[in-house]
């Protein structure tokens, strides 16, 4: 047994826990070994000196406050399924991380922000917000031709040998409205 | 057959609400002696241990006497909560080292000025030098103990200082009889190494 191997042993031989060919082989090499003598002498004295350091003792408020907050506890649980008070640090013990911190704050401005342009129309009326700044609107009607449609049949109604049903023709108009926008305000005064 | 802290339990469980008083009586010192020790701070560990005992007052419904331990699963516990605060405490940057150490010299420890006192010997007079030294080693030891790395002081506290079983100190650690043996004799060897100039 080398003093490496013997240190390994100083806490089950402190506590009578070895067995007898362990205990004859560190006994061997403490017989020898001067240092380790020594070292497991300074061992056994700082184990009893940390195993006598007295007992902490609890303050006379100890047991009143954990009574009170035992109370508080059942009037929590008893309550109207409120959420209690530790339960509510424990909520908020989450944001003590720096990232849950970051991540909170960035979803409330988010929030905020949404709520504050979905009032003011910006995200969901957007046509309303353009025409604002386009002059009045100038329409245009644009005809098309008649156009002929096929379509493939669904019912016999009108079945033509051809498997093509004809409608008659007729002339769809189509209103597009286009806007056009006024530079005459622009600080360029009317050119690009 | 169930120790007096399950009967409790079971009473408590069944209405006695004396019972838990007398189970938080039973343990508020050791408790507040381990996470004294293990955070090395007075003043929190009292906050810590009534957490503590709000969570087993929270689980005690769900507490099955005679299959846990009450000592081992009242330390787990608070062996999280103290961990817990240690984190906090780094990430804060406030990290104390003095409070257990010192809490004595102030002359509001009122247990140890009673120590003082009952342990005086009768005829010789009291020395004041030789408790000055005794009190100088204390805080050594403290300090020295609060040095130590979290995988080595919890078993250590757990064992030298409560008391405790290597088998309950397995089970509160959630740790192989072997690797908590180890650990604590290794936790032997560094402390005896700190103590060298006091030894």
């Amino acid at each position: 047994m080398n003093c490496l191997q013997a240190e390994e042993y100083f806490s089950a031989h402190f506590e009578d826990a070895l067995d007898y060919e362990t205990l004859q082989r560190l006994g061997e090499h403490l017989t020898a070994c001067e240092t380790c003598q020594q070292e497991y002498a300074r061992f056994q004295e700082s184990v009893k000196v940390v195993q006598q350091l007295p007992q902490i003792e609890p303050s006379p408020y100890f047991m009143p406050t954990l009574l009170q907050r035992i109370a508080e506890e059942q009037r929590g649980i008893s309550g109207v399924k409120g959420i209690s008070t530790a339960d509510w640090r424990q909520l908020l013990d989450v944001f003590r991380r720096p990232i849950w911190a970051f991540s909170g704050i960035l979803a409330l401005i988010l929030a905020v922000t949404g709520t504050y342009l979905s009032q003011d129309g910006f995200l969901f009326d957007r046509d309303s917000r353009s025409a604002a700044v386009t002059s009045e609107p100038e329409q245009i009607r644009v005809v098309t031709p008649p156009v002929e449609i096929r379509r493939t049949v669904g019912n016999g109604s009108q079945f033509r040998p051809g498997g093509v049903l004809s409608t008659p023709a007729r002339p769809l108009q189509q209103h597009y409205v286009l806007k056009q926008v006024s530079y005459a305000n622009a600080s360029t005064g009317g050119g690009l | 057959m169930l120790d007096l802290d399950d009967e409790l339990m079971e009473c408590y469980q069944k209405g006695d609400e004396g019972a838990f008083t007398l189970l938080v009586r039973r343990h508020q010192q050791p408790l507040i002696n381990f996470i004294a020790r293990f955070i090395n701070d007075r003043d929190t560990a009292e906050d810590l241990a009534q957490e503590t005992f709000i969570r087993i007052f929270k689980a005690a419904h769900r507490y099955k006497p005679g299959r846990a331990h009450f000592k081992t699963w009242m330390y787990h516990i608070a062996k999280n909560l103290c961990k817990n605060e240690i984190r906090n405490r780094e990430r804060r940057d406030k990290y104390k080292v003095d409070n257990v150490v010192d809490s004595g010299s102030d002359g509001n420890n009122q247990t140890e000025k009673i120590d003082l006192i009952a342990n005086a010997p009768a005829n010789s007079g009291f020395q004041p030098e030789v408790e000055l030294e005794r009190k100088e080693l204390r805080n050594a030891i403290q300090k020295s103990i609060a040095e130590l790395p979290e995988q080595y002081r919890l078993p250590l506290v757990l064992r030298d200082l409560q008391g405790l079983s290597y088998d309950e100190i397995s089970e509160v650690l959630e740790l192989r009889s072997g690797t908590t043996k180890s650990r604590i004799n290794r936790a032997r060897l560094m402390l005896k190494d700190k103590l060298k100039p006091f030894i």
